[in-house]
């Protein structure tokens, strides 16, 4: 670590560099959406006011701008419209191939779209119309200092899998 | 009280690529050279500073940049000193900014700079960084950040919808880099073949190492001046900043605006506003420089900016339409793919290009050009800027 050239940073969390998000209540009024992928939901803000459905979540309604919201969970299986692959020039916090698509969350759904990465699958084998499903997993914890306290944050994030035939 | 018009009177760059200098070095070369265009100019006589760059605050540390580059190429700003934030298309960005700066009064002679120092000490900085360029907490983590991915899916939908080829891809490349070949500046000066494109490195297939724009360090300069400043300062035609628009329908690529990802209403949208601000349509404009960041997205630039229909940008470039003598001579300096792309010298590097177009002095030049456009995509292609310029003012 001495010839990183900041040695006094060695232990240090700074979120310039971090890929994922501060997920912790203190800093994040939408930590919720982070429990809830905790539980298997996928879920974002719908507007009591004007009842529509923005995604990411908010804390306004972006149409009406009540802050009147509720959870609304989304689908968790959809199907790939375009799937890529990508074998260098992978950025440290990812391993090689990564693997995105497309997704249809199907003609129900508000949020019809959206861009995934693809996890537990082979690479080659992801093909255009198959489905696939909501995948949530740990992310590295960070300290927060909140007052005199310091404690460490748990994290998780998303992707999505193939479903398994 | 006589209107107030904005002209781009003056441009300049440094050697682009991967250079062995910080971005205080290049902001340097490009200014001596920038005013090297103009002799009548000095240091003293430019009341504002624009400087283009989104990552100085990463790569370099620098929050704040513009006084910093000021006091190093001398300036003493009286009207503006502000750095402008818009990743891909912060140098058009800037040039916009400048000529409503101008328009209002609030400046006569403003340098418009912009640039990156892209490469890092470290090499996995370099693309890791690039995390920071798309919506953090939702498309950062879907590594939406290295554009390479999205711009693969944008040309297998593209494909997939209207039929475009891969070697239509590659007519673009082509096109670019022999372009390139006239311009000691850009990156690459580099006779390419379609055998040497068709079989190059996959970066995300369908696109190769050659339908993408290098990563690069470079800086350049453009004098925005008042027309009463202009007619001061140079004996050559004028170029007026006719117009111009930039527009951003969603950040994250879930509440992208089209009806697939070849469909790029945004752009259209920007295209239309740019074309009624300068009270001009694409028939009347002579010469291009598009945002070729991959090759695919020339193909589908030439269609949103209303040069060919809808689906036949790929047969377009194909049969010779951006080149010299073609309907729309496109990137006609090397573009991002032969030139490079330090982000906010990008729209700086088109508008000096299109400076010269306009008044007979490129190196690839368009016999009597006198309108002439540019065109920014910047992020996970969530915004698009375009500049109108003309050898007549809009009356």
């Amino acid at each position: 670590m001495a010839a990183s050239g900041i040695p006094f940073l060695e232990g240090k969390y700074s979120p310039t560099l971090d890929i994922w998000p501060i997920e912790a209540k203190e800093f994040n009024r939408i930590y919720w959406f982070y429990d809830n992928l905790r539980e298997g939901r996928f879920t974002t803000t719908k507007c009591r006011d004007c009842g529509h459905v923005a995604y990411p979540p908010r804390v306004i309604c972006p149409e009406c701008y009540s802050d009147k919201l509720e959870q609304f969970d989304l689908p968790k299986k959809g199907k790939v419209i375009t799937v890529v692959e990508k074998w260098g020039g992978v950025p440290l916090c990812f391993k090689a191939p990564l693997i995105v698509a497309w997704i249809d969350l199907g003609e129900g759904s508000p949020v019809r779209h959206l861009v995934s990465r693809i996890i537990n699958a082979p690479p080659g084998q992801t093909k255009e119309d198959d489905e696939v499903q909501l995948a949530v997993f740990d992310v590295p914890a960070h300290p927060i200092e909140v007052g005199q306290e310091k404690r460490i944050v748990e994290r998780v994030f998303f992707a999505f899998e193939p479903v398994k035939k | 009280m006589a209107i107030r018009r904005a002209c781009i009177i003056a441009g300049g760059m440094c050697q682009w690529g991967l250079r062995e200098a910080s971005y205080l070095d290049m902001a340097q070369e490009a200014a001596k050279d920038c005013l090297a265009d103009i002799p009548g100019l000095k240091p003293k006589g430019i009341d504002g500073l624009l400087y283009a760059s989104t990552f100085v605050g990463r790569r370099s540390c620098q929050a704040n940049t513009a006084p910093v580059v000021a006091e190093r190429i001398g300036l003493k700003p009286t009207s503006i000193c502000a750095r402008v934030d818009v990743l891909c298309a912060g140098g058009s960005t800037a040039i916009l900014m400048a000529k409503g700066l101008v328009e209002s009064g609030t400046s006569d002679v403003v340098m418009v700079m912009g640039g990156e120092k892209l490469y890092t000490p470290e090499r996995w900085q370099v693309q890791y960084d690039e995390i920071a360029s798309v919506d953090h907490d939702w498309d950062g983590p879907q590594n939406m950040g290295p554009p390479p991915l999205l711009f693969a899916m944008i040309a297998k939908e593209h494909m997939k919808h209207y039929g475009t080829k891969r070697t239509e891809l590659a007519d673009v490349s082509l096109a670019n880099y022999d372009y390139g070949l006239s311009n000691p500046k850009g990156q690459f000066q580099k006779k390419l073949t379609l055998d040497e494109v068709l079989t190059a490195k996959d970066i995300a297939p369908p696109l190769g190492l050659y339908d993408c724009c290098p990563l690069s360090d470079g800086v350049a300069g453009v004098i925005v001046a008042s027309e009463e400043k202009a007619k001061e300062l140079t004996d050559r035609p004028l170029v007026y900043i006719r117009g111009g628009s930039q527009a951003s329908l969603h950040s994250v690529t879930a509440n992208w605006p089209g009806k697939h990802l070849g469909d790029w209403p945004h752009m259209r949208l920007a295209a239309q506003k740019a074309y009624e601000k300068a009270r001009i349509s694409a028939n009347e404009i002579q010469v291009a420089q598009m945002h070729d960041c991959f090759s695919i997205s020339e193909i589908i630039e030439v269609e949103e900016l209303g040069f060919c229909p809808k689906g036949e940008g790929g047969p377009f470039v194909a049969s010779g339409q951006t080149r010299l003598g073609g309907r729309i001579p496109t990137n006609t300096d090397g573009g991002l793919l032969s030139c490079g792309h330090p982000f906010g010298g990008t729209g700086i590097r088109q508008g000096i290009e299109i400076l010269k177009q306009l008044q007979g002095r490129a190196a690839n030049q368009v016999a009597g050009a006198a309108f002439g456009l540019t065109h920014n995509l910047s992020g996970a292609n969530v915004e698009h800027t375009i500049v109108i310029y003309g050898r007549e003012p809009v009356e």
